[in-house]
């Protein structure tokens, strides 16, 4: 019976087996489209205009973001943080570390080579910054090898900034790996070959020809989209190759750099920016100066790349993240002392420093009494009534009679004194009479004001002078005779501040304009006497005075502020030898990007800063053409050249006080120049190339060849090697000389 | 239940026993385990010659039935037990001892796709079997047979619950393609992929539930699972009931004090202050606090883990159905604090069997929900490396910080790249996720009618899993200062399922051909498997009300098939010569259509020449067997997901989007790809010989084998400007592993009361790396893998040519006259004058020389007690955690603290020194892993209930010259383990 039930089952059971079977053994299931939206296949990527502006978005992405995921995760790049290997960070480390104008103080793998010149063809940097460019090329080739027959305008206006953008990685392998590179254009497929190696003069060719092929494709200057190349970009990057072509290819070009920067500064539309600390704040988009900007943003465009690395790699040592936009320093890069040197005289500025660390250092223990009252809120000591934030008034000769300087922000103010921080041992005055009673009633201050606290409690007495305080003397621009240059009291800091003129000589402190209360120092430690001596300047120029008062003791301190607003150093705490390239202190700090709008609001994000980076932009045009002239190409004049060098000096000191006479325009100014304008911006390698100081012994800067008085090293070093694991790669290359 | 047990043995007898004859031939007797002593119920008992008469004793282990004639033979035969033949001799009454089968329980092993009797099997298996698992608070799979089979290398999770130990047969076969084994439970091929928010994804069978496991080693037995193969294969099957069990209840108990027996030694406060005081100036000084926190202490606690299990086998045999039911319970708290997972597993085995048990049904339903509570183990790594001397929580609840100590700046601002205070770090961070997994199947075994042995088999089944993680942490708040998201704090939800599903059809023809003395079995079939994942990720603001600073929304889905057909045939000639032959054509849609389908052959050959007439009467060798085997395997678990071959592009993440005007657009990004990618091929030679001596006392193997995997995927660089990315995936190079792998197993006693077994293994193998490169250049050094701790992207080991995979890559370190290491001094291998990469030397090996796995089990009257340990020999680890520590670095030049490892006072190293092969230890070790004994308390309320009491002590000590916490690394960089616990663990058992 169970026999012939089951072959009645049989048929159906091994029937239905087969026919699942056979239903999946269909081999079309192995061909799988992704299921994911995310990803896409060619077919579906290359149809529309829209499609194809996604891909071109990609293309400016290779130079702002490191992958498909904000700010790391799903890397264009294999085998280095993903960090490190954004273009714009790896070319500011190629461009920048080698050179007088930046250390850095990380020890990753290959980086220390940088700050020395000892890099070797399996550096992870030259590694990274190779592939990075050439992952550029890849993505570009495909674009153009899919856009270029297309017949939509829109999509053939892309295909212009799609070569405009190859044109300009090419160019980077021109002047960073000296154009023994590969060559591969869209000609080429995607896949398992080996491309040919090309060699400058081919190089420069092919990026000279496709700039001026597509130069009328582009948009005029400044009509495209923000963010995109237009032709004024192109213009710039003409104007680079051609200001380089002798380095490149042993010919010169000056005649066709004056041509392009020319057309620039004339058709261009740019402006200088009124202040020069524009171009390096959270909305530098609003730069008029700017010609092809790599945006960033907080939100959208985030990387560890890009103005988030130059930004916290800035900041370190005693710096307040803060003050720059951010919420911390990485504590990497500082300047050596010969790019200081570009700005001051450094031997008087070091004095300088310490004599206001002299100052800072004078704190001392004297028996304390304290102001509390209903200013303290109001004048920034704390809460009101509240004697733990009150100030204090110091026996300097521990005899009960108690003196020191208390800010009163407005009328009316009413106070007390106490003995400790508290309200336990406190006097007032009841009658309002001068001398002091056991719990009091409040003591009233009519006007607001600085005031000269003088307190007997051996007599319970009490004074209060008020004062306004000022400077005097032949290092003043006034001298001796008075009226005093005027301090200003910064209630936020509660010190006495003056930023002027001075010249070597002497001066004093004095308050409301009268002998009767002055300060001088009689020891030059920094802590002022009451009627000390003359305090001696030495340094000649603008210089920031600020006057400590408060508890005594009483102190002061000058600085030496530059008149030059490019120089932007972070001295305090940092040294401007670097002895150890590892510290961060040693070098003088960089404020130049700073995270901040014009009006000083925070980007959006504290870690990811809204900076744009200025690739291109108009002060280096005006420098080129400048440095063109000189150099003897034809089409300009010397007289433009010098106008144009001053436009960029007169913004930076914000009158015609920098301005130079036509006998000082030098090409060995212009380099400092460039450098004072454009350092940070990666220039820099390239221009001391240029200039055939890079190598050379005429010009050394610390740690340059791997010794701290720097040291002149090979000229293989001009350019840098292909890395060694692509000579392993394609055996059709040849490593550049001497690697 | 008494009651209803005996109704169902009495229905049990009455369908089994036949028709009796008219003679009245009456035997009867009682038949008992000779080992235990214990009654056996449902022993069958035939008359020699007359298959269809016999019975089966009842549950008191009596028989008594009619026999044709009193001079006949009555065969005894159970499974687990030798085969017994007594001539009746006239008697009456026969009492019987059945020995225990001990070298396979079931004398039958587990392989691809059927089960064959183990003295047939020709390929390089292994069985475990419940008997020898080991003992003690295990909870993954792996664990169980760790230490106890040669040539498999387990090591184990770290210390967190439920972490996931790693198994590797043979040394593994690949590079960068997966190296695990495949699993197959009950059938099911288990994706190989990991499940999110589980610390491994073979928590999700209950070891309790599994009844044995086959270890698949060499080619002949592998190669029927193809291009999933290289790595070995490992099957579990699970408990079942079984036709004519009585109604078992069980209920298994298990508590766990796991205490942390071993700390990383740092420097203490005072230590700190005086290295800082020598060695800064004052402003470091100050920074330094007045405490003396241990850091280590303050995140680690002993923890005690519950687990319970309770399970219901038996047969419904009116309806002919045996049965299991099981649920079980685990709560492993880990000394971290705040980590733990809680697991409830379910499983149920259904074994119907239909028209005179010629439809045999399977079915296997598995379920379970794990808790996962991850803490935050970056504290580990934080408490070494936090200053001793701050505080841990200066502060009130309320305050800044939520009162915990935190690096700031001078404006009281968190810094956010100093380390986060350890103890914050795991209060204000949560971390867990949910897992629901289902694993199931169907399985059809159809005898088919008027063909003799021909059988259909049809598997239908399912691997479904259902995940979702949480994290999250508070705004402002002392412990994640270092993801720059610190002002409003961050949430990540995170969800993926996965969906496999397998059909597997095969029909199976046994034939034997008595005039040719040949037996034969064919097996031939068609697979087809389907993996579908999708996932999510989704982060924001920890308070959405916040202004939206960190918003992310990630989606993924992807999915891949695989389709083959395979095949077998079992030849055997005069019972002594075995021949096997197996195929299979393996087709996925993970290369493109000219790649996709592979040929995976192998044979073996295995000569029973104890079967043969010089040794047939020997005394001494019971057993012996020679092997030889030969196959082709494939990997194709290639670690890029599931279209590396194909032409495609990504879209960019809201975050990553580029500025056009007012507008930020999504990029799209050409991928890389390599449309030649095809698996890796792994050639397995491998020849053993099994043996057993005084009639099976004393039994092993001693094998060897030689692998070669060819086509070996590798990332290498690509020629610039080719392809949209600098490295691929590329089938290049060879990689040749060669071992000797020798086990034994001698059961020394075996009385009535007493029994003593002892079974040792150990294993040697080495690796080499035969070709890497398209191009061989003398100046590729090879691809540089093993991040470490310290500084960004620094590799400690290579893949070299002619040098084992892994090894480390360093600097040689020379030293002073007393010993000690000269900072920055190495020795300039090229002469060159200078010390850079080139003279990085290739030295050692994460790889063990040698692996020994040495067990035992003591047996006297109800006491038990046994142990199980393994030795690792010339296993390398680069100590990562004290590589880190450097004098200069001690104090940052933001303003904050390090503390240190104490090697720093041996090293006195002042600057990074990573590269020093003075940070490289031989790590050999011999650890026992656990040691256990137990008391069986008998006839408790009748006599099939048993207690047993046991008590266990795991990870009981470790013997090793290993400066670091513990020299089991795997990967063999050791930074920041979780510690390994020391438990103790007592276990209740009761046996209805």
């Amino acid at each position: 019976m169970y026999n012939r039930k089951l072959k009645t089952w049989t048929i159906p059971l091994i029937g239905l087996g087969l026919m699942i079977a056979a239903l999946v053994s269909c081999t079309d299931s192995l061909d799988v489209t992704p299921p994911d939206e995310d990803v896409l296949t060619s077919a579906q990527v290359f149809d529309t205009p829209a499609d194809f502006r996604q891909v071109l978005a990609k293309l400016y992405a290779g130079l702002s973001l490191t992958g498909q995921q904000g700010p790391a995760g799903d890397p264009d790049i294999q085998g280095i943080d993903e960090g490190f290997s954004n273009y714009i960070r790896q070319l500011w480390v190629s461009q920048q570390l080698p050179t007088d104008e930046a250390v850095v103080a990380w020890n990753d793998p290959g980086l220390p080579e940088f700050n020395t010149l000892e890099w070797s063809s399996s550096n992870d940097f030259v590694l990274g910054m190779y592939s990075r460019i050439f992952f550029q090329i890849s993505l570009t080739n495909e674009f153009i090898r899919n856009a270029k027959d297309r017949p939509e305008e829109e999509i053939q206006a892309f295909n212009a900034e799609a070569r405009f953008l190859r044109a300009l990685s090419y160019w980077h392998a021109l002047d960073l790996y000296g154009g023994n590179v590969p060559f591969v254009t869209e000609e080429d497929g995607v896949g398992a070959f080996l491309p040919e190696q090309t060699n400058p003069s081919d190089l420069f060719n092919f990026i000279e020809s496709e700039l001026l092929e597509i130069e009328n494709s582009l948009p005029a200057p400044r009509q495209n989209q923000y963010g995109r190349a237009d032709r004024g970009a192109a213009w710039m990057l003409l104007t680079k190759l051609y200001l380089n072509a002798e380095v490149y290819t042993g010919e010169q070009r000056y005649t066709d750099a004056i041509t392009f920067a020319s057309k620039i500064i004339d058709e261009g539309g740019y402006q200088l920016d009124e202040e020069y600390e524009y171009l390096f704040l959270a909305d530098n988009h609003l730069s008029e100066g700017i010609i092809f900007p790599v945006p960033f943003d907080g939100l959208n465009t985030r990387t560890f790349g890009g103005t988030t690395f130059i930004t916290h790699a800035a900041i370190g040592g005693d710096m307040n993240a803060a003050d720059l936009g951010v919420d911390v320093g990485w504590a990497g890069h500082r300047v050596t002392k010969e790019f200081v040197n570009n700005f001051v005289n450094i031997e008087l500025l070091a004095k300088s420093q310490t004599q206001s660390f002299a100052a800072a250092n004078a704190a001392q223990d004297y028996p304390e009494i304290f102001v509390t009252g209903s200013f303290q809120e109001e004048s920034n000591y704390g809460s009101n009534w509240t004697p733990e934030d009150a100030p204090a008034l110091a026996s300097v000769n521990s005899d009960d009679v108690y003196e020191g300087y208390v800010y009163f922000g407005s009328e009316n103010t009413e106070f007390k004194f106490t003995d400790e921080r508290s309200f336990d041992v406190n006097w007032g005055d009841n009658d309002a009479d001068g001398t002091l009673d056991p719990d009091g009633a409040n003591i009233v201050a009519a006007e607001p004001g600085y005031y000269l606290f003088d307190v007997n409690l051996n007599e319970l007495t009490y004074t209060l002078t008020k004062t306004e305080w000022g400077v005097i003397g032949d290092a003043t621009i006034g001298g001796w005779e008075p009226p005093d240059q005027d301090m200003e009291y910064d209630a936020e800091g509660k010190v006495w501040t003056i930023i002027t003129e001075l010249s070597t000589g002497e001066m004093k402190f004095r308050a409301n304009d009268d002998w009767l209360i002055n300060f001088g120092d009689s020891d030059g430690d920094g802590v002022l006497e009451l009627d000390g001596g003359n305090i001696a300047i030495s340094e000649a120029g603008q210089t920031l005075i600020t006057l400590e008062l408060g508890t005594p003791p009483y102190t002061f301190s000058t600085e030496r502020t530059s008149v030059d607003s490019r120089e932007m150093f972070f001295t305090e705490g940092q040294t401007l030898e670097i002895e150890d390239l590892r510290q961060f202190t040693q070098g003088y700090a960089v404020t130049k990007w700073k995270n901040l709008t014009r009006s000083g609001q925070q980007g959006k994000d504290p870690t990811f800063p809204d900076i744009d980076f200025p690739m291109f932009r108009l002060a280096d045009a005006y420098l080129m053409y400048a440095e063109a002239v000189l150099r003897g190409g034809q089409g300009g004049d010397t007289g433009t050249a010098l106008q144009l060098v001053n436009l960029v000096r007169e913004r930076a000191f914000g009158d015609t006080s920098g301005n130079i006479e036509a006998g000082e325009l030098t090409l060995d100014f212009i380099l400092d120049e460039r450098a004072r304008e454009l350092y940070w911006e990666a220039h820099r390698r390239t221009d001391l190339v240029r200039y055939g100081l890079f190598t050379s012994d005429d010009f050394v800067w610390a740690w340059k060849g791997g010794v701290q008085e720097g040291t002149g090293i090979n000229d293989i070093l001009n350019i840098y090697p292909i890395p060694s694991s692509e000579i392993n790669s394609n055996p059709n290359l040849v490593q550049n000389p001497g690697y | 239940m008494e009651k209803f047990k005996t109704i169902l043995i009495t229905l049990f007898l009455a369908l089994c026993i036949p028709v009796a004859g008219m003679t009245q031939n009456t035997v009867s007797g009682t038949v008992i385990d000779a080992e235990t002593l214990d009654p056996l119920p449902g022993v069958n008992i035939v008359v020699k010659g007359q298959p269809t008469v016999g019975t089966a004793t009842n549950l008191d282990g009596e028989y008594s039935f009619d026999v044709p004639s009193l001079q006949d033979t009555l065969i005894f035969s159970f499974i687990g037990f030798l085969r017994q033949e007594v001539p009746i001799q006239g008697r009456t009454t026969i009492d019987i001892e059945l020995e225990p089968d001990v070298q396979t329980l079931e004398g039958v092993v587990v392989i691809g796709y059927g089960v064959q009797q183990k003295e047939d099997n020709t390929g390089s298996v292994n069985v475990i079997n419940t008997r020898d698992f080991n003992q003690g608070n295990v909870t993954s799979a792996q664990e169980l047979f760790q230490g106890k089979v040669a040539g498999v290398n387990v090591t184990s999770g770290d210390g967190a619950p439920g972490s996931r130990p790693e198994v590797r047969i043979r040394g593994g076969s690949s590079l960068s393609a997966s190296n695990a084994p495949l699993y197959v439970i009950d059938g099911v091929p288990l994706s190989d992929d990991g499940i999110a928010g589980s610390r491994d994804p073979l928590n999700s069978i209950n070891p309790n539930d599994i009844e044995s496991i086959s270890v698949l080693k060499d080619a002949s037995a592998t190669a029927i699972y193809g291009s999933r193969a290289s790595g070995g294969v490992i099957i579990i099957t699970t408990k079942k009931g079984r036709k004519g069990q009585p109604t078992r209840i069980n209920y298994n108990f298990k508590a766990s004090l796991n205490t942390n027996h071993k700390q990383v030694d740092v420097l203490s406060a005072d230590q700190l202050r005086t290295i800082i005081s020598e060695e800064f100036d004052e402003s470091a000084l100050e920074r330094l606090g007045d405490q003396n926190t241990d850091w280590q202490d303050q995140i680690f606690d002993n923890s005690i883990s519950q687990d319970h299990n309770i399970s219901v086998t038996g047969s419904m045999d009116q309806i002919g159905l045996p049965y299991r039911l099981s649920v079980g319970f685990t709560g492993s708290n880990g000394i971290l604090e705040r980590s733990s997972l809680d697991r409830l597993t379910t499983s149920v085995a259904l074994n119907p069997t239909f028209f005179d048990e010629r439809l045999k049904v399977d079915i296997n339903l598995k379920g379970v929900r794990e808790d996962n509570f991850f803490s935050a183990e970056s504290a580990i790594g934080e408490a070494i490396r936090f200053d001793p001397t701050q505080p841990v929580r200066p502060g009130d609840p309320g305050d800044r910080f939520d009162g915990f100590f935190a690096w700031t700046d001078s404006q009281g601002n968190p810094i956010t790249i100093a380390p986060a205070n350890p103890v914050a770090r795991i209060q204000q961070t949560s971390d867990n996720a949910v897992v629901f997994r289902g694993i199931g199947n169907v399985q059809l075994d159809l005898e088919v009618p008027r063909v003799e042995g021909l059988h259909a088999n049809l598997n239908l089944g399912f691997d479904y899993s259902d995940v979702g993680t949480g994290d999250f942490r508070v705004p402002g708040s002392a412990a994640f200062a270092d993801d720059g998201s610190n002002a409003v704090g961050v949430r990540r939800d995170f969800d993926q399922t996965r969906e496999n599903e397998v059909l597997e059809f095969y029909m199976k023809y046994d034939k034997e051909l008595p005039r040719a003395n040949s037996r034969f079995d064919i097996t031939a079939g068609y697979s087809w498997e389907r993996n579908y994942e999708t996932s999510e990720t989704f982060e924001t603001n920890f308070n959405i009300d916040d202004v939206l600073q960190v918003e992310q929304d990630i989606d993924f889905i992807t999915e891949r098939f695989l389709v083959s057909a395979f095949g077998r045939i079992n030849y055997s000639f005069m019972d002594k010569y075995l021949l096997t032959g197996t195929i299979r054509r393996d087709g996925t849609s993970r290369f493109s259509s000219e790649n996709r389908w592979g040929l995976f052959p192998s044979v073996a050959l295995a000569w029973k020449i104890h079967e043969e007439g010089f040794l047939a009467n020997s005394n001494v060798l019971s057993e012996l067997k020679l092997r030889l085997g030969w196959g082709e395997t494939g990997q194709q678990n290639i670690g890029v997901g599931n279209f590396p071959f194909l032409a495609r592009f990504t879209v960019s993440e809201p975050n990553a989007r580029v500025q056009f005007g007012d507008e930020f657009v999504n990029t799209l990004r050409p991928e890389g790809f390599n449309s030649d990618l095809k698996w890796e091929e792994t050639t397995t030679y491998n020849a053993g010989l099994d043996y057993g001596f005084l009639n099976n006392r004393l039994t092993g193997t001693i094998e060897g084998f030689i692998k070669e995997t060819s086509d070996l995927l590798n990332v290498i660089p690509v020629p610039a400007g080719t392809n949209f990315t600098n490295r691929i995936l590329t089938n290049i190079g060879t990689l040749d592993v060669q071992g000797i792998e020798f086990g034994v197993t001698g059961r020394i006693i075996s009385k009535r009361e007493t029994f003593w077994s002892m079974s040792f293994n150990t294993t040697w193998t080495r690796d080499r790396i035969s070709k890497l490169t398209n191009v061989q250049s003398p100046d590729f050094v090879g691809v540089e893998v093993g991040g470490i701790s310290g500084g960004v992207g620094n590799t400690i080991q290579v893949h070299s040519v002619d040098f084992p995979r892994n090894s480390f890559f360093v600097l040689e370190q020379v030293y002073d006259a007393d010993g000690n290491p000269l900072e920055g001094v190495y020795v300039d291998q090229n002469g060159d004058g200078i010390i850079n990469d080139s003279d990085r030397i290739r030295f050692q090996s994460p790889q063990a020389d040698v692996l020994v796995g040495v067990s035992s089990r003591f047996e006297y009257k109800n006491w038990d007690a046994s142990f199980s340990g393994r030795a690792s020999v010339g296993n390398y680890v680069y100590n990562n955690t004290d590589s880190q520590f450097f004098i200069n670095e001690l104090v940052s030049p933001l303003g904050f603290i390090f503390n240190s490892t104490t090697d720093i006072l041996d090293t006195r190293f002042r600057n990074a020194q990573f590269f020093s092969d003075t940070f490289v230890e031989n790590a050999s070790f011999f650890r026992m892993d656990n040691i256990n004994v137990g008391y069986t308390f008998e006839n408790l309320l009748n006599t099939e209930s048993t207690v047993r009491l046991s008590a266990t002590v795991e990870n009981a000590f470790i013997i090793t010259n290993y400066s670091g916490l513990d020299p089991e690394v795997f990967g063999g960089i050791d930074n920041n383990l979780f510690p390994r616990p020391r438990t103790f663990i007592l276990g209740l058992n009761f046996n209805l």
